[in-house]
């Protein structure tokens, strides 16, 4: 752990990182700690103008620093000499961003020492003279010119040289956009590579695997460590287990309450179950902790749409985008909040900025089909829905909506197909299932209408929590008739009683009853046998699984 | 007083392209030097003073640039100014200045950097390459030095990704290659290379939604559905966006766009044949246009229905209605194409072809009133159509002659050259197949040629000429006999026309005596064009029917189907087939023995297919004329039948040249045969001697497959 040291500490996050891990391990005793690096003949000639660059780099004189140490020959001068032609590039290029000569030069703006550097660079990879903190260089330098492949091998090699640089691995991070990609990667078996793939898999949703891995992680002594902590809350987030990830995140806040990072997550999920008090407070803190971060910005917005005070919202998340223009989550909050203004442009243009930063956003996209949908467009929307559907194609929500959209197409194959699939991946709403039911009630497939209906109540009452739910009712009365068509009296009763304990369904409820034991009086005989309360399973459950099962979503006919 | 051309500036470079990126960049960088020449004074030597004038800035150091606009500003006084305030040229200009003096210290010195480069890269590409077609090469310079510089071969992209194009260049890149696209796809981009411009364009300027546009159009070339999908929505998606600014809901704000969104991803559904996809977003288009009121884009819907309705069932109501309204809304475009599009359906449905050429010229009228040079094309290429149809082919022939050479025409005057759209590839096809008929193969392939060089095998209309050729192939390895070679063509057919190939394959099978599999597939043939209601191809299996009706000397059973076809020919005037039902009705008659019925019969049908037929048909009917004189004669008294015998003779010497010309063997032996048996006959031995010995030649050519000789009519 304490290996991380020169190079690290000209990047702030990455020494960052490892500081926070190390801090959660157990303090070591003096002798345990490991010798300081040995100084080379080089380094020591080096040190003087190595510590005045120093000092110059960490004051932010890029062109300085660099100055000093162009005559360096060792590793750590040459490192920090490039690294700070690199920055002073960088940031030149965001000073001319607001000086540029008009709307022409948009996007025309690049760092221009990054040829050099690159030609340089690759120089002394050819002759193998890059050390490890070189190459991570040699692979930022490439990334930045948009050559992924190589970069992504360069990384790859700077990981290998030096298992222990954050850095590599977090740049290699976002280099690799599927999982195809990640096996042909022959990556150092470091206890590094453990972090690098749980944080990997987090981004890929892959978020089981993910929790597995900071599992063993936190089994291996990490238990402390407010990184992985967070990590874990996120994934808990993007599985949308709230509850769980809430708590980490409040257990995440005790042990570090002036972390700023991943806050927004945690405010997405106080806005998810609508916890304003909470929410509120998390806004002042952060607040007071500093103004002028892009996470507190988004907290902020996200505490005044929860407020309705969308404009006030949409400034917020403007705020935002303004300290960081590649900050994704903005954008699309800033799309949902012109939704909520029912300023549909301004939506579609959020939306498709929050995409071409990252064409994986599934939220985007979902929102761009929610806007057409709005429109009243849902043939056109559909485009939109399949590609989120795509990224997450185990969301029951953009099944739904996709159902829903063929639904008012007419489209009714399609539909059902999209419902069932919602269902049979987890419903997180629970609609699904009357939807399905509703469906097959249209197509006078009464048979498959009763058994969704079945299963949605069976759902609903093994879930416990909904009380309210407003379509229980609507399934009881439509079991009764259907009981009561079928001559189930029992059933029908048991069914035709629950409706009056629901307002809407009440005096249809005492009808059918009265009409059943009218019917009853008549043919006592026949209904004695049967006395199975229907919708407390054991016995119908057993023969009621719905018999069509509309097996793997197929929508590839109708896909273009 | 002299304004600088663009041309001007351009005129020492070559090609349009390049000329036309010297034009834009100085509209936009260079615009100041333009304007020094604006009171240079010379026309002509406008241009070098205005090299002289960049040259002397850009060489010089930044005080000449200062000076430059100190000087600008001066022109407006006086006592007599330069410029006039309130001109054109004195808008622009005050516009440059005050955009001038807003600029911060840095951006001065970088406009003048700039403006360096631009004059450095504009004087090494006309020093260096004339020719080159680079769009764009701010950076190239450093580009091919760090390339020496460097082993590692640089990244194709990361060079061509050079730098940004002014917002006039991009328009203008992206307007001419959209009609490229539109006129002659050949002369436009690869759509590989043209995909890279675009993404680089997108790249430095991702507000530039016409890219996206361009993008789909591309895409459809190579019929990648999904990328087009996706570009055409990002398009609107971004078009809704600027039309946001204007006006909320309105008729030019994006409630429009919407509406046109909804309509062209109907349109793309449709292109590529999802015809159900395309009526769903057509209703949805349809939906948002009457909630708005916008009968023009509901115009468009109907049509773009009709298209796709009309693979489904054909009906004319919806067509009839389009055109009227689209007339009445005044929208000729779409009246016309309405009308061509209802005359070829009415063609096929066989309604009387003088209303449909009335049809067709009222359209006419309306295309010259307008000029609608694209649509004139179209109406000629489909009379071309019409005519080959009805079996006229001289008439065709004409028509595709006025087409080919009414294009010169139209390039002169309009500019624009417009001579790779479908009509031409439909009428070159025509052509080609015209001339094929007549036995002129060399003229015909050199007509595909052509064909091939205009329409390369991946654009848009390479399909028609696929077909044609492949047909002409087919027809000519029937006449020789070569029944293999017509057979490993069908499946090419196939694959460009399913019901084509089915018949080709049904043909070759019959020649092939396997009577039993020939009949099989032309039953289902039949009964599937008939539902689709493809008359030209159920007359046709008919025919093929009937004939392997006598092959198996079943010419009683032949009679009802060919009458059949007689019917439905006649009803449809599709006269080419008419007369070749007739052949066939005659034929049968003489094997069933009423020569002189027949020789009646042949009369009415021999007139047209001389004028008309294929070279094929004339010698087969002229053989069957001579066949039927000679059946005449049985009855006659010998001085009466030695002159119809010599006539008979005649009419088989004409018969032998009109085969020969298209190299059909067989008949030719058979010809030869009947001749020698008719010399024989009249105790002509030198000429029957003769004969025999070139049908001996034939013969041992030509293995016999076992049909009789006589017997058989074609």
């Amino acid at each position: 752990m304490q290996g991380n040291s020169v190079g690290d500490s000209c990047q702030p996050e990455a020494f960052c990182w490892a500081s926070e891990l190390a801090f959660a391990l157990e303090p070591l005793l003096l002798s345990e700690l490991p010798p300081p690096p040995a100084l080379t003949e080089e380094d020591a000639r080096d040190l003087d103008a190595y510590t005045l660059a120093k000092s110059y780099f960490d004051l932010k004189e890029y062109d300085r620093a660099a100055y000093f140490l162009r005559g360096c020959k060792s590793q750590k001068a040459y490192f920090l000499y490039m690294y700070s032609r690199y920055l002073s590039g960088e940031k030149k290029k965001d000073d001319e961003t607001v000086d540029s000569l008009g709307p022409l030069e948009k996007g025309q703006v690049k760092n221009e020492a990054l040829r050099e550097l690159r030609v340089e660079l690759s120089k002394k990879h050819k002759a193998q003279e890059l050390d490890g903190f070189g190459l991570y260089l040699y692979g930022v330098v490439l990334r930045k010119l948009d050559l992924a492949k190589e970069a992504i091998d360069v990384f790859v090699e700077a990981t290998h040289v030096l298992p222990l640089h954050w850095g590599a691995w977090l740049e290699l991070c976002n280099l690799i956009t599927d999982k195809e990609m990640l096996k042909f990667l022959s990556l150092p078996d470091t206890w590094m590579k453990e972090f690098f793939l749980a944080h990997i898999y987090t981004e890929l949703q892959l978020i089981e695997e993910a929790l597995q891995k900071y599992q063993s992680l936190i089994d291996a002594g990490f238990s402390k460590s407010t990184y992985i902590i967070s990590q874990i809350a996120v994934a808990y987030h993007n599985i949308r287990d709230i509850d769980k990830a809430l708590s980490i995140f409040n257990e995440l806040r005790k042990q570090d309450p002036y972390r700023i990072e991943n806050m927004d997550t945690f405010s997405n999920l106080l806005y998810v179950r609508s916890m304003k008090p909470e929410l509120s407070y998390l806004a002042h803190n952060l607040c007071e902790i500093d103004k002028y971060r892009v996470e507190t910005c988004c907290v902020i917005g996200n505490y005044y749409s929860l407020r309705s005070q969308h404009e006030k919202a949409a400034l917020y998340f403007q705020r935002a985008l303004k300290l960081n223009p590649r900050y994704l989550g903005a954008w699309t909050l800033m799309g949902h909040e012109y939704m909520e203004m029912k300023n549909t442009s301004a939506a579609i243009q959020a939306y498709r900025h929050a995409i071409e930063v990252n064409k994986r956003d599934y939220r985007a996209w979902y929102g761009l089909g929610q806007t057409y949908e709005i429109l009243k467009m849902p043939f056109y929307c559909l485009y939109y829905y399949r590609r989120a559907h795509q990224l997450r194609p185990n969301d029951s929500r953009m099944l739904v909506a996709l159902g829903e959209c063929y639904e008012k197409l007419n489209q009714l194959v399609e539909a059902k197909k999209c419902y069932w699939r919602a269902y049979a991946v987890g419903d997180v709403e629970k609609m699904a299932l009357v939807k399905l039911a509703k469906l097959h009630e249209q197509l006078n497939e009464s048979e498959q209408a009763a058994q969704c209906y079945i299963k949605y109540i069976q759902d609903i009452y093994s879930c416990g929590e909904i009380v309210e739910h407003l379509e229980v009712s609507t399934a009881f009365r439509y079991l009764a008739q259907y009981y009561f068509k079928c001559k189930l009296w029992d059933e029908a009763s048991a069914c035709a009683q629950k409706c009056c304990s629901f307002n809407d369904t009440r005096e249809e409820g005492k009808a059918l009853l009265r009409q059943i034991l009218q019917l009853r009086n008549q043919g006592e005989t026949s209904s004695t046998e049967i006395a199975t309360p229907f919708f407390l399973p054991a016995s119908l459950s057993a023969n009621s699984t719905p018999t069509r099962r509309v097996s793997p979503l197929n929508l590839s006919s109708v896909t273009p | 007083m002299a304004w600088c051309t663009p041309t001007c500036s351009a005129s020492r470079t070559g090609s349009p392209l390049t000329r036309w990126r010297c034009w834009c960049s100085s509209a936009s960088w260079a615009a100041l030097a333009r304007s020094s020449t604006s009171w240079s004074g010379g026309g002509s030597t406008g241009c070098c003073c205005h090299c002289c004038r960049l040259k002397l800035i850009a060489e010089g150091e930044l005080k000449d640039m200062e000076q430059f606009f100190d000087d600008l500003s001066d022109s407006f006084s006086g006592t007599e100014p330069e410029v006039h305030k309130t001109s054109v040229i004195g808008l622009f200009l005050r516009h440059m200045i005050l955009a001038y003096n807003k600029l911060s210290f840095s951006q001065v010195y970088k406009l003048y950097t700039a403006l360096q480069q631009y004059f450095l890269n504009d004087e090494k590409k006309c020093g260096i390459d004339e020719n080159d077609m680079e769009l764009t090469n701010t950076e190239e310079l450093d580009g091919k030095m760090e390339k020496e510089e460097l082993d590692v071969p640089l990244r194709e992209e990361e060079i061509s990704c050079s730098g940004p194009l002014s917002q006039k260049q991009a328009e203008y890149f992206l307007s001419q290659q959209a009609s490229l696209l539109k006129n002659d796809e050949t002369k436009a981009l690869s759509p590989v290379s043209l995909q890279k411009e675009l993404n680089n364009l997108l790249k430095f300027n991702p507000d530039f939604a016409e890219a996206h546009y361009l993008s789909y159009l591309n895409s459809l070339r190579v019929h990648d559905v999904f990328s087009s999908t996706h570009s055409l929505l990002h398009y609107f998606d971004r078009l809704i966006l600027t039309g946001a600014e204007s006006k909320s809901n309105g008729d030019e704000g994006y409630g429009r766009s919407l509406r046109y969104a909804a309509l062209n991803l109907a349109a793309l559904h449709c292109r590529f044949g999802h015809y159900q996809q395309a009526e769903l977003a057509l209703q949805e288009a349809i939906r948002i246009a009457q909630e708005s009121n916008d009968h023009v884009c509901l115009q468009h819907c109907l049509s773009w229905l009709h298209i796709s309705e009309q693979k489904i069932f054909d009906s004319c109501v919806l067509l009839e209605h389009s055109v009227n309204k689209s007339l009445h809304f005044g929208l000729p475009y779409l009246a016309s194409l309405g009308i061509q599009s209802l005359v070829q359906q009415r063609a096929f449905a066989g309604k009387a072809a003088n209303k449909l050429m009335d049809a067709l010229k009222d359209s006419d009228l309306l295309h010259w009133k307008h000029s609608l040079s694209e649509l004139i094309d179209i109406s000629i290429a489909q009379k071309t159509a019409i005519w080959r149809l009805y079996g006229r082919s001289t008439m065709a022939l004409q028509q595709a002659q006025t087409l080919l050479s009414m294009n010169s025409l139209e390039a002169v005057n309009v500019g624009v050259q417009q001579n790779n759209t479908e009509a031409f590839a439909v009428v070159l096809c025509h052509l080609a197949e015209l001339h094929a008929e007549q036995g002129y193969f060399a003229a015909a392939s050199e007509i595909l040629k052509h064909l091939k060089e205009r329409f390369p095998p991946n654009s848009q209309h390479a399909q028609l000429w696929m077909l044609f050729d492949q047909k002409i192939q087919f027809e000519r390895a029937m006449n020789d006999g070569r029944y293999h070679i017509a057979d490993s063509l069908v499946a090419g057919i196939t694959a460009l026309n399913s019901i084509e190939g089915m018949y080709r394959k049904a043909i070759v099978l019959k020649a092939q005596n396997q009577m039993l599999e020939a009949h099989k597939l032309l039953q289902k043939l039949l009964i599937h064009c008939q539902e689709i209601k493809n008359t030209e191809i159920v007359i046709s299996v008919l025919l093929s029917v009937a004939e392997l009706y006598w092959r198996s000397s079943c010419h009683t059973i032949a009679l009802p189907v060919l009458l059949q076809a007689l019917a439905f020919s006649r009803e449809y005037s599709l006269q080419y087939l008419a007369s070749e039902t007739v052949l066939n009705l005659a034929f049968s008659q003489l094997i069933l023995g009423v020569p002189e019925q027949v020789l009646n019969i042949l009369h009415m049908a021999i007139e047209p297919g001389l004028a008309h037929g294929a070279v094929l048909d004339k010698g087969c009917a002229m053989f069957l004329v001579a066949k039927c004189q000679v059946a005449s004669t049985a009855s006659y008294s010998q001085q009466k039948k030695a002159e119809a015998l010599e006539s008979a003779i005649l009419n088989l010497n004409e018969a032998k040249t009109y085969l020969a010309k298209v190299d059909c063997k067989e008949q030719l032996r058979d010809v030869l045969y009947f001749q020698a048996r008719l010399f024989h006959t009249l105790g002509k031995t030198q000429e029957r001697n003769k004969c025999a010995m070139l049908f001996r030649q034939l013969h041992q050519e030509l293995p016999a497959h076992g049909v009789p000789l006589i017997n058989a009519f074609k």
